[in-house]
């Protein structure tokens, strides 16, 4: 295999080996955990502006089906792996993985001590880096690489959106297998987006959505005009302040439509109540997040992809009297955890909003909902696509939310978590 | 959810003995899930009748009783302790299956006392096939079709109706006892007919074969708030029809899409809650069809398994830690992630590596039996590997095994069945996995294989990868290999040896070679988050990275402690205790402890356990690269069995400080020339002996010192191989079939003490003073292996004199050897000489049983010597004081899982584990062990006695005391004549080879209750067999030695006359104050 090299903005250099195609490319290096599900992360466009370097070692095993695929074409800008692998084995798989990334044009190294990477990630924090399988001189792709241009203040949500309104209602065949057939489609309801991923789309059909997808930037009017049951936001690359062209929207739809965000989607929400953001160190992303739901009081283990994040505080003061009496914001907030309370704040704009939901790991807010108007949002990936599907119930509390259902997001996990699949136990009674 | 206030008190039920699908992996979960309860405040009592383990050390829990897990000792415990809460998730099958009789006869609403942690009504669902199948029908889950049999005629009906091939399950049994896959209408009877008598409800479910599907594992935990997380998937790599515990299985799930994972997580979690789980760790089973994804429920264990261990350890995800705690009403977010100790374990662990988990065997302990491996599991131990890719760990656990090899062949030890090749590279066996690997040697292609075998192709693809990187290095010279040559085949997992072999080297070159050129291991850590969150934890693996290592330098005085290896015959959990002690001694004194292992199933390998935790084969390859890193102060190698003993001499060359007894001690003690050189010096008698390389000089041999003859290849150790020879015919045929016997591996031919009383010795030693452990009189003739024989102290039969001469033997004998630690020593006694049969100065598998009996922790003190200390110094007690009560240990044997082998106890150990049993005399402690063997001793009935010409004598007084108990006595012809003759009322019953109705219709009718049968001599009579299997088969109480049947008979009379007493260790004089 060709040489390859890794080269960090802080210096760090790692020599491995091109596994796909050729050439030289730069990016915000993360790490993603998830031990299987490489497909839907390579193709999540909200890894647009990133390398990604898979924490699992060995990756392509169970090859390609195109129907995982979370968008047509890859955003990432490359992959890192500690070994890839070209024969692989499954009976939905169709290609090789480092075929299917050349097809693509996508860079990746393999032969990389992947737990080194992730570790100097961890403690030196997300940072911009190169791959490149021409370039092998450290100095001249360190120099590159200091040059090239951060993701933040870019909006790369652009870079990844569709340009037209289209209709959505396509579900993966080979799926079939394994994941319910929709519901009629009951709703009309209009999605934004913002680089949103297949999965995401397919859930809201398959929970009798009749989709309308639109661009990022499509005015609110324009959406309104459509007399839509619900307004979906979607995930999406990169710092969500320069997106401001959608969060704008969202001001104008609060109030007037039932409205569901995740991810980047739910950076919008809060950003329309005039939140502040922050940059996390190193993200989250994988497929193994606890999340505990303040309202019901369990625990989704989730599926996340974001390097921003909702800073809680700044939505408002805290109502003591719906807030258990505390009224001082917690700097931690698995405090709420231990208190057993959903805080609510006073937001100057769009009234009570309360938390819903808090990672465990470390206490950074991951959902919010409004009281006074309908609308909620979480920061992780119900859709999971890849990772554990235990948030499903969202997608759900979106269809209830738009039958005005007052207690919208009171969903058992662990019955609505069965509800979107098939396990093919009637095929099995006819083939018998 | 905090913890319960409202129960104070847990009852914790251990797994029992040692038995082949229930080993010390429930000794791991239990001792740590006894060790929580106790952290946050409960009092904790415990049932486990097995010695040697550490979740019986009296200071872990408030009470312990070393006592029988049956319904009737338990309830007796649970009237005695008045416990509120039953846990029964942590002791195996065993533990749950004594809960549910407990709660059937209502003793736990009689005490009041709660089941945590399960109910009845969810173990019930979980394992009884019919509510398990409804359950998953309701969930929308399929399982396989299937039906019930009661009868032969049952499953006949139903072999019609779903056709061949037919998996077989009894229900209720241990690790599948009993299961098997009937392809023909004859096979199907021959396992129905098994199984409904092994089934306690007399039921077998006959189902569709899914054999060759893929099949997998999930480890699931759920806590009181309903929430679920899966802390590993586990694939196997031999597909559906063997056994999981007898596949070679990886983790995390390896050819798994997203889509097909994460339904198989949500039915995981849906099974949970379904069977009605509360709280703590089940597996799930299922089978996938590799050609349409098609899911199918295997199976549920409601409790922890040993898969839990191997997800445990695989991941660094306490199980039974964090299980115990749910038990007890925390929620998962409330623990916290015992690795990072910064996130909660509420999470599901992701891993930055692959873990290969490898069965190991003993059928060379068990001729006659069949080999193939099925759903009826074999395997007696198992080792687990960790490596950054499938192919690394692969390497690693091929050389982990201790069966020859030193990686997946190329290695020098291949020997391969050529007229039968064909058919074993498919047919799953033990070796198939050499099969597989010599076929791509020989060209076979991927499919070819998968044809033949069912193994999915990426992991035949990742092995035909490493068997080309092996043939590139074949042939050529050492010092032709680049850095990167080397490099690529470590990375491939291929061993020193393996290298060595290949280039026509020795492995000691290539280490020397790699060096030089910097090829040599970086070494990782297990922190359940793959490094997404820095981990304190010091759990490490090897691997071959460009990249950094994570060890942390220490200034500590370090030890490291070699543990056992894979459990097998004669080497399982006796040695891991020796080396978790050591492993706490030293902790305590000071010292950082480091412990090398590959065994999943042991506390040793707990991160818990000791301050570092390498988990690595136990190769000297892999051995010195850790000494590399640590450069540790010693290494301790006498405690964890022949394991780390066969490389102590090769450490020692390579400038390694072998902390105790030096390796030419060990050797010394080995050659049996210079050892008797020794004994001739000190005037200790032994047994005559000789050596013989043909039959010829074997014959000269026996002219010199007469039969019986014990005879052993000079090649093996552990009694591989070893009979005894009544006459010259039997001696001729042992010579010839010994195929290895040559001038340079000669035969040893002992003067064979028959009737001699065994007894064993174990002493510390630091090199001025000896402290005796214990003696222990073994009930078994000599001729029976230690191992397999059991044993009582303090002696019940020998005189002052005769313990006294054994004393001052081990003190002049350890003190000549230099021993620094300790050292076991074996006698015989006939017509009173003490005779020294072997010395081992190292520990024995009776350390734990010695130090549980006697209170005296010998491993401890064995480990404090080590690092030099004096006896004097431990305020120990007076090694001649007399001890109030008595406890037996009992071997327990694996016979029923090999059906076909002889059940017979000879000089070849056999036995898997073993219980104990505390009294204040020698009969009840017997008896005690008796029950806790799963003999259950008739109190009334039909015995059958019929016993050689030698024990004609002996069995009259027995058979006078079973009389008067009210026995009635059946004996075959011989026997009648000599009973009748000292007017003991018998029937004679004819013999098998006469015609019905004969002695085995009476045992199949159920007419007999007991057997004493003794073999004579090498036993050529076959009927001697069939009784023996039969009542194995029948559970029928049986005894194939007179001092057994002693033993016996004065055991029944003790249980008719009294209740046996409840002992807990801490009642007992040593463990007061």
């Amino acid at each position: 295999m060709p040489p390859a090299k890794l080269v960090l903005e802080d210096g760090t250099v790692f020599d491995g080996f091109a596994c796909a195609a050729e050439g030289e490319i730069y990016g915000e290096v993360c790490f993603n955990t998830s031990l299987e599900g490489y497909l839907e992360v390579i193709s999540d466009p909200s890894y647009a502006g990133q390398i990604i370097t898979m924490t699992y070692p060995q990756i392509g095993n169970y090859g390609v089906n195109e129907d995982d695929l979370q968008s047509d074409e890859l955003a990432l800008r490359g992959l890192v792996v500690h070994d890839m692998c070209t024969t692989p084995s499954n009976w939905r798989s169709t290609q090789s993985l480092p075929d299917f990334l050349k097809q693509h044009n996508v860079v990746a190294i393999s032969g990389i001590d992947t737990r080194s990477l992730t570790a100097h990630l961890r403690d030196c924090g997300a940072q911009k880096g190169v791959i490149s399988t021409i370039d092998l001189d450290d100095a001249s792709l360190l120099e590159k690489v200091k040059k090239s241009p951060s993701i933040v203040g870019i909006n790369l949500a652009q870079t990844v959106s569709r340009t037209t309104i289209d209709t959505f209602d396509e579900l993966p065949k080979s799926q079939e297998f394994a994941v319910a057939a929709p519901q009629k489609p009951r709703y009309n309801v209009v999605a934004y987006d913002c680089g949103v991923k297949k999965s995401i789309l397919q859930g809201l059909v398959r929970c009798g959505c009749a989709l309308t997808v639109v661009p990022w930037n499509t005015p609110a009017e324009e959406v309104l005009a459509l007399d839509p049951d619900g307004v979906f936001l979607s995930n999406g690359p990169g710092d969500p302040e320069p997106v401001h062209e959608t969060y704008e929207q969202v001001q104008k739809f609060i109030g007037k439509v039932p409205i569901f965000g995740i991810c980047l989607g739910h950076q919008m929400i809060s950003l329309a109540c005039g939140a502040q953001m922050e940059k996390l160190k190193f993200g989250h992303r994988g497929g193994n997040q606890p999340v505990m739901n303040l309202r019901t009081h369990r625990v989704e283990i989730t599926a996340q992809n974001h390097g921003f994040g909702l800073l809680f505080d700044s939505l408002g003061p805290l109502i003591p009297e719906l807030s258990g009496g505390f009224s001082q914001h917690s700097a931690d907030l698995r405090d709420w955890v231990e208190r057993s309370v959903a805080p609510v704040v006073q937001n100057e704009r769009f009234g009570r909003i309360q938390l819903t939901h808090v990672n465990l790991n470390d206490g950074t807010a991951e959902g919010i909902a409004l009281l006074d108007y309908p609308v909620f949002c979480v920061q992780y990936h119900p859709e999971a696509s890849p990772g554990p599907t235990d948030a499903h119930y969202l997608f759900t509390a979106f269809t209830r939310l738009m039958d005005k259902d007052p207690h919208y997001l009171d969903i058992d996990i662990a019955t609505d978590r069965l509800s979107g699949w098939v396990f093919g136990s009637e095929e099995g009674a006819q083939n018998a | 959810m905090p913890k319960r206030t409202d129960i104070k008190r847990i009852l914790v039920i251990g797994s029992g003995p040692i038995v082949i699908g229930q080993a010390c992996e429930f000794d791991y979960s239990g001792a740590q899930a006894c060790k929580v309860l106790k952290e946050d405040g409960y009092e904790v009592v415990l049932v486990n009748s097995n010695p040697a383990t550490i979740m019986t050390d009296p200071e872990l829990v408030d009470r312990t009783y070393v006592e029988p897990i049956t319904k009737d000792f338990v309830e007796r415990i649970i009237e005695k302790e008045r416990p509120d809460a039953l846990l029964p998730t942590l002791g195996g099958q065993t533990a749950l299956n004594t809960a549910v009789e407990l709660a059937k006869a209502g003793v736990l609403d009689k005490y009041n006392v709660e089941m945590i942690g399960c109910d009845l009504a969810a173990i019930e669902r979980g394992e009884d096939r019919k509510q398990f199948n409804e359950a998953m029908k309701e969930l929308g889950l399929e399982v396989a079709r299937s039906g019930y049999a009661y009868s032969v005629d049952d499953a006949l009906n139903l072999a019609q109706t779903i056709g061949y091939p037919l998996v077989l399950r009894p229900s209720f049994t241990l690790g599948g006892a009993g299961g098997g896959i009937a392809h023909t209408e004859e096979e199907l009877i021959t396992i129905v007919s098994q199984g409904l008598e092994l089934s306690p409800v007399s039921e077998v479910l006959v189902e569709e074969s899914i054999e060759g599907w893929k099949e997998y594992e999930m480890e699931v935990m759920r806590d009181s708030a309903g929430n679920g997380i899966i802390v590993c998937s586990i694939e196997n790599l031999d597909p559906m029809g063997v056994h999981t515990g007898d596949s070679i299985t990886v983790a995390p799930a390896q050819t798994l899409s997203d889509v097909e994972y994460q339904r198989m997580r949500v039915a995981s979690l849906a099974i949970l809650e379904k069977i009605g789980v509360e709280t703590g760790g089940s597996n799930v089973q299922f089978a996938v069809n590799p050609s349409d994804g098609r899911l199918i429920v295997i199976e549920m264990n409601p409790r922890v398994s040993r898969s839990s261990a191997l997800a445990s350890k695989a991941t660094g995800f306490p199980i039974a830690k964090a299980a115990a705690k749910l038990a007890v009403g925390y929620t998962l977010d409330e623990i916290t992630n015992d690795i990072t100790k910064a996130t909660p374990a509420c999470f599901e662990p992701s891993i930055d590596y692959c873990v290969v988990k490898v069965p190991r065997f003993a059928f060379e302990k068990f001729k006659g039996t069949d080999t193939t491996l099925s759903t009826r599991m074999k395997a007696v131990g198992e080792i687990m590997a960790i490596g950054r890719t499938f192919e690394e760990s692969f390497g690693k656990a091929m050389r982990s095994l201790e069966n020859g090899h030193y990686g997946l062949g190329a290695d020098g030890k291949d020997e391969f069945d050529e007229e039968r090749f064909g058919e074993l590279v498919g047919l799953p066996t033990e070796d198939r996995i050499f099969y597989i690997a010599e076929a791509f040697r020989r060209g076979w292609s991927i499919d070819q294989v998968h044809l033949a075998s069912g193994i999915d192709p990426w992991f035949l693809t990742r092995i035909s990868d490493v068997i080309a990187v092996e043939q590139a290095l074949n042939g050529r010279s050492l010092d032709s290999l680049s850095a990167e040559d080397l490099f690529d085949a470590k990375r491939y997992g291929l061993s020193d040896e393996q290298i060595a072999y290949l280039t026509h080297s020795t492995s000691k070159e290539v280490r020397l070679y790699r060096k030089a050129l910097g090829v040599t291991p970086v070494f990782k850590t297990v922190d359940t988050c793959a490094a997404e969150f820095l981990s304190e934890t010091e759990y490490h693996y090897k691997t071959y990275e460009k990249g950094t290592r994570e060890i942390k330098p220490s200034h500590k005085k370090r030890v490291m402690i070699l543990g056992a290896g894979p459990n097998r015959i004669g080497q399982g959990i006796e040695f891991d205790y020796c080396c978790v002690h050591a492993c706490y001694a030293l902790h305590k004194e000071g010292y950082e402890t480091i412990m090398v292992n590959c065994n999943p199933e042991t506390v040793s390998t707990d991160y818990d356990t000791s301050d570092r935790l390498y988990f690595e084969p136990l190769t000297f390859e892999d051995v010195m690269d850790i000494v590399d890193i640590e450069q540790p102060d010693g290494v301790i190698v006498t405690l964890g069995g022949q394991t780390p003993l066969k490389l102590a001499k090769d450490l020692e060359e390579a400038g390694v400080h072998i902390m105790g007894t030096k390796p030419a001690a060990i050797d010394l003690a080995e050659d049996r020339d210079r050892f008797a050189e020794v004994l001739d010096e000190l005037h200790i008698t032994y047994p005559a002996a000789g050596m013989a390389s043909s039959f010829e000089e074997a014959c000269q041999v026996a002219d010199r010192i007469g039969f019986p003859l014990l005879v052993r290849p000079s090649y093996v150790l552990g009694g591989r191989g070893m009979v005894i020879a009544y006459d010259s015919k039997y001696l001729e045929s042992y010579m010839n079939e010994a195929a290895k016997i040559t001038p340079d591996h000669p035969v040893y031919l002992d003067r064979f003490l028959e009737g001699a009383i065994e007894c064993d010795v174990d002493a510390l030693c630091d090199g001025e003073q000896v402290y005796i452990g214990a003696v222990l009189e073994h009930i078994e003739e000599a001729g029976v292996h230690s191992g397999d024989s059991a044993c009582c102290t303090p002696p019940f039969t020998l005189s002052e004199s005769q313990v006294s001469q054994l004393r001052s033997i081990t003190r002049n004998l350890a003190l000549r050897l230099n021993v620094e630690g300790l050292i076991n020593i074996q006698f015989a006694i006939k017509d009173a000489v003490v005779y020294v049969i072997e010395a081992n100065p190292r520990a024995s598998r009776t350390v734990p049983f010695v130090s549980k009996a006697t209170g005296v922790p010998l491993a401890k003190f064995a480990a404090r010597i080590m690092a030099g200390e004096k006896i004097k110094d431990f305020n120990l007690p007076d090694d001649e004081r007399r001890q109030p009560h008595y406890c037996v240990k009992e071997a327990v044997m694996p016979f029923g899982r090999f059906p076909g082998s002889d059940v017979i106890l000879g000089p070849e150990m056999k036995s898997t584990g073993e219980v104990m049993g505390i009294a204040y005399n020698f009969p009840s402690a017997y008896a005690k062990t008796q029950i806790a063997a799963s003999m259950e001793l008739p109190t009334q009935g039909t015995v059958f006695v019929s016993v050689c010409d030698r024990d004609k004598r002996a069995i009259i007084p027995l058979a006078r005391d079973l009389i008067r108990m009210g026995f009635t006595i059946v004996s075959t012809e011989g026997t009648a004549r000599a009973l009748q003759a000292a007017a003991i009322p018998c029937d004679v019953v004819k013999r098998i080879n006469e015609p019905e109705p004969n002695i085995m219709t009476m045992i199949s009718q159920g007419e007999i209750d007991m057997m004493i049968n003794t073999p004579f001599g090498q036993d050529s009579r076959p009927d001697g067999y069939i009784f023996r299997t039969m009542a194995v088969r029948e559970n029928i109480c049986y005894v194939t030695t007179m001092a057994g049947a002693q033993a016996f008979v004065s055991a029944i009379e003790t249980i008719k006359n009294e209740n046996l007493p409840l002992v807990a260790l801490q009642d007992l004089e040593q463990w007061k104050g």
